[in-house]
Formats: C-alpha cells, structure tokens, sequence
C-alpha cells in the first residue's frame, strides 16, 4: 500500500503542472470558443524563449519570467488579433485549421532554430528532494511547479472577477453585441485574453522546461495534456481543471507503476478516451 | 464546355496510366506520389468537406494499413496485394470500433478525439512486442512487386479514391451529405440519416485509407510506428485540401500536385516544406476560404467534376 503514496503524491503535484499548462486553453475555449491547437506549441516556444534568455543573461530561470511573459503576451495578442478574430464566428473550422496551421508553423520553425535536439532548462532545483519516509520522497521541482500552478489560477480568477479588465472579457464572451454597445471592444479585448492565455502558457513553458526535456515536436503532446486536462475537468471550471490534471496525472503515473514506463501516455489517453465516452461534458461541466 | 472539360480530363487520366511507358523512372515515382497523396486527401476531403467530420487522425488508418500488410505478408506468407486488402479491411474495422468512442463527441471533440486514438495506437503498436516495438518491420514479400506493379496498384488506389467520392457524391448517400452540409437540423427532419450517412462515410474514408497505405508501405518496404502513425500525414492531407479546395472533387488533385511538386523541390528540406505549406494554408484559408478550386468555381464557374445533377 505504501509504494502507491509515491505514485499518487506525484500525481497530484505534477496534476497542479498539467493545470497550469490546460489553463489557457480552457480559458480561450470559455472566451472565444476556440480550441487553440497551437496551444502546446506556444508553451514549448516560451520554454525555448526561457531557455535562450537564462543561458545568455546567466541568470536565474524564475527572473526570465519578466522577459518571457511580455513577449508571449505580445505573440498571443498578434496571433489572435491578425489572424484569429478575422476567422471568428463563421464556422467551427476554419479558426481550428488556422490554429492547426500556426502549431505545424512554429514546429518547423523551431526546428529549423534550434535543431531536433532535446533540451532542458538548467536549474539547481531538480535535484533536490525532501525525504519523507522510506517509500516516500518529494521533488522540490514537482512541488515547485504545484504551487506555481495554483498561484496563477488563483490570480487569474481574480482577475476574471475583480478587474475591470477581467470583466470586459467575460461580458464580450456572453454577449458579444452587447458588450459593443457598452463601449468594449470586443476584438481588442479577444487580442488582450489570449495574450495573458500567452502569459500563463509562458509560465507553464518554463517550468515544463525545467521539469522535462523538450523538443520541437513536444507542443502536441502537451495539447493533447491540456485537453483531456479540460475534457475530464469540464470547460470553464476552474475546480475542475485541477480535478482533470489530478486524474489525468495520476492514471499516467499509476500505468506507469503498474505496466511500465512505456505505457504512461497510453494510460492518460485511455482514461481520457473512456471520459468522453461516458460523460462527453466533463466531470464538472453541464450540459 | 462539359464535353471540353470531360474530354480533358480523360487526355490527363491516359497521360497518368501511361507514365511508365513514356516517363522517366523519377517521373514514375513523382506521379505515385501524387497518387498515393490524392488518394488519402480525397478520403479527407470526403470527411471533412462533405460529412462535417474533422478528423485528425487519418494516421491511425494509415499505420494500420501498413502494418497490417506487412504483418500479413511477413508472419502469413499470405500474397501481397490480398495483405493490402486486408489492410483496409483491418482500418474499417478500428474505425467501427473507434465510432464507439468518438461518434458521440462533436466537432472540435470529434477531432481531437480522433489524435488522442491515433495517439493511443501508435504507442501501443510501440510498446507491442509482435511487431518488433518501435524498430519497425521490413516488409519482406516471397515474389516481390515490380516498380511498375506498384505505379498501377497506386494509380488504382488513387483515381479509385476520387471516382468513389464523385459517385458517392452522386448517390443518395451524396445527396443527404450536402444536405447535412448545409443544415444538419432541417435534414434531419426531412428524413437524411445523419448518424448512419456519417458512420458510412468515416468506414469508408478508413477503409481506402488503410488500403493506400497498405501499397504506400508495399513501395516503401520499412515500416515503423513513430512514421507511420505520425500527425505529419493528417497534417499534410489538411494542408493539401484546404489549399486545392475543400468540399470539391477537384480541390483535392491541385492541392496534391502543389505538394508533391514543392516537397520534391524542397525535398532536402522537410520542415522548410511544411513551413511554407503552413503560410500557404493560413492565407488560403484567411483570403479564400473556398481553397484554389472553389474559388475558381464561384468566380468562373468552373467545373469538371460536378456532383451536380444537370
């Protein structure tokens, strides 16, 4: 029973990373209703950006955050405001097939940069462990990221209610033609949304990088993270994006336990799959 | 104006049938190509133009009806074009299988669910012993097939692809399609299957994808799961119809020729290639969402393979 703990403790504090990484995601869905396929891509574009900063200034991966998050910002608000919003609101495809079409961009111009070979972020923190107990030890990385993640979705539901800001985004969401009337606009605050959508992908980027090794092809697998994170969880729950990267994480790290390494992302979508097919909205969405 | 068109086509099919005898052998490779890529962008196009299914896993038919040949043809001795047969019959029935899951997500589920499956089988085939995990199979035939073999065998998959689609577009089965296009609701109630049209359509679309595969991987002799299972091949499909045209017959043929040409100009630069199909692709979509062909078509009124009843 005590050889689970490990798998379980890991599962939820890498489920609270898987969080992070679905968060804006599931935000772009909730705003725009645009399931950002170049999501995953972006996030491996701000872990190289980190990468590239922290080893020419020499400094601290955490201080890179000041660079990083102010240029994905701009990067989201371009994306959406030159090509997205000017695909929005015919039909459901062609903003996914632009999305689809920016994610395979970035992915071969990343490895025409930076060439197919893995990388990582390098921080004195993922060698350091608490010992608990015999069976149980805990990654300062994982915990780390864990509480990284819970800051950024609890600063972004303040924002979302308490800004000015944060409430103009969500009333162009609900009523796009009302929100207009009361002097929003709309587009501009679409650019703005996924811009900080930009900024947490930046942060889920940088610990990402540090976390794991990456490559330019590691984008989709962290889409495919993100939304079975917001499949499982439901759209638009904030308790249910940390639900989702919980279960996900750990049917990942269980099947791992059980059934080998090789069978991790196996698990993950298998659960996934079995979700969708029972409850299509999500464990916490509504119908 | 029809019987230019018509007349035209059939000097370009007899061009294409004929290849091997008038064309160099980097000609016969560069037109079976170009079959095996129309082949599998119709059957995208299918789903996507007409059925209103996005999928993003047209890869998992595509391994499958690969492996299964050479799984076929290696372990059973069975002969090689039957293996390719099997190949598609094998993708139906993964596609039956998969409708269980993913026919009751919509849209943009639909086609993420359908990656997570390709996903899902290209690490199970990875992790499976029986075909030797992530090293791949040579496909090892006891007579093997003849170059010129494998040009008609890909000609055959190829132009069958899009008569399948011109006649399927044609038949009542068409018919409710565009319907369902046009208003999924209001076909509905006038009586259009919408569930069983669509199921038809992405068994269909499985089975000839797996059945060109299966002859891709006869011309390609090695097969392995991080290749053959990659979203490269559903990305390139996309790229190929949304830039030729979505939901036209024709669309899909430009876009193909377009491909193949620039990923043989650009054939030393893979990730260039697919950089500028991209850029391509976006732009189409942003200033001409009909793609080259259905562009021409609103503009012109130029046709050749109407599904049209006259």
């Amino acid at each position: 029973m005590f050889e689970l703990a490990q798998p379980i403790l890991n599962g939820i504090l890498l489920g609270g990373l898987y969080a992070l990484i679905a968060i804006g995601m599931s935000m772009m869905f909730g705003i725009v209703k645009l399931v950002n396929l170049a999501h995953g891509d972006m996030m491996i574009l701000s872990s190289y950006l980190a990468m590239v900063f922290s080893t020419w200034l020499g400094i601290n991966p955490f201080i890179v955050l000041v660079l990083t998050m102010p240029a994905m910002f701009v990067v989201g608000y371009v994306f959406q405001g030159a090509l997205i919003n000017r695909v929005l609101g015919k039909a459901m495809e062609p903003p996914l097939l632009v999305a689809f079409g920016v994610s395979i961009i970035l992915q071969n111009f990343l490895l025409m940069v930076f060439t197919p070979d893995a990388r990582s972020i390098i921080t004195s923190l993922s060698t350091q462990s608490i010992v608990v107990t015999e069976y149980l030890s805990i990654s300062v990385l994982y915990l780390v990221n864990f509480f990284t993640g819970l800051l950024v979705i609890v600063l972004l539901y303040f924002f979302f209610q308490k800004t000015y800001l944060g409430r103009g985004i969500r009333a162009a969401s609900d009523d796009e033609v009302a929100a207009r009337l009361m002097g929003i606009n709309t587009r501009r605050t679409y650019g703005v949304a996924m811009g900080i959508a930009m900024m947490t992908a930046a942060v889920a980027g940088l610990l990402v990088g540090m976390t794991f090794t990456f490559y330019p092809h590691t984008g989709p697998q962290y889409l495919i993270i993100a939304f079975g994170v917001v499949v499982i969880g439901g759209l638009g729950s904030i308790k249910g994006t940390f639900v989702g990267g919980f279960i996900l994480a750990s049917a990942q790290l269980l099947g791992a336990h059980y059934l080998g390494p090789g069978i991790q992302l196996l698990s993950g979508y298998v659960v996934l799959l079995i979700v969708l097919a029972i409850r299509p909205q999500g464990i916490f969405g509504s119908v | 104006m029809r019987k230019v068109s018509l007349a035209v086509m059939g000097v370009l099919l007899v061009a294409l049938a004929t290849v091997p005898v008038w064309g160099s052998d980097y000609l016969v490779l560069f037109f079976m190509l170009f079959c095996f890529y129309l082949g599998l962008a119709q059957m995208w196009n299918l789903l996507a133009g007409y059925s209103g299914l996005i999928s993003l896993g047209q890869q998992a038919f595509i391994g499958l009806g690969g492996y299964t040949m050479a799984v076929m043809t290696n372990y059973y001795g069975i002969n090689i074009w039957l293996s390719v047969i099997l190949g598609g019959v094998f993708s139906a029935g993964m596609a039956l299988f998969m409708s269980l899951f993913i026919f009751r997500m919509k849209g943009v589920y639909f086609a993420i669910g359908t990656w997570i499956f390709a996903e899902a089988i290209l690490i199970w085939f990875s992790n499976w012993e029986y075909v030797k995990y992530g090293m791949g199979l040579f496909v090892k035939p006891a007579n093997p097939p003849s170059m010129n073999m494998i040009f008609y065998a890909a000609f055959i998959a190829g132009v069958g692809a899009v008569a399948l689609v011109y006649t399927l577009l044609r038949s009542r089965l068409g018919l409710g399609l565009m319907a369902m296009r046009d208003d999924e609701a209001v076909a509905e109630t006038m009586g259009v299957e919408v569930f069983r049209s669509k199921l038809t359509c992405f068994v269909l679309a499985a089975f000839t994808t797996g059945l060109i595969a299966g002859v891709l991987y006869v011309f390609q002799v090695f097969i392995q799961p991080y290749k053959a299972f990659a979203i490269d091949w559903t990305v390139i499909l996309v790229f190929i119809t949304i830039i030729g045209g979505i939901g036209t017959i024709e669309g899909p043929i430009v876009g193909t020729m377009i491909y193949v040409l620039l990923s043989q100009l650009l054939a030393e630069y893979m990730s260039v290639s697919l950089f500028i199909l991209g850029a391509i692709a976006i732009v189409v979509i942003l200033v001409a969402p009909k793609g080259i062909m259905g562009t021409l078509n609103e503009k012109l009124g130029f046709e050749i393979l109407s599904p049209r009843r006259q």
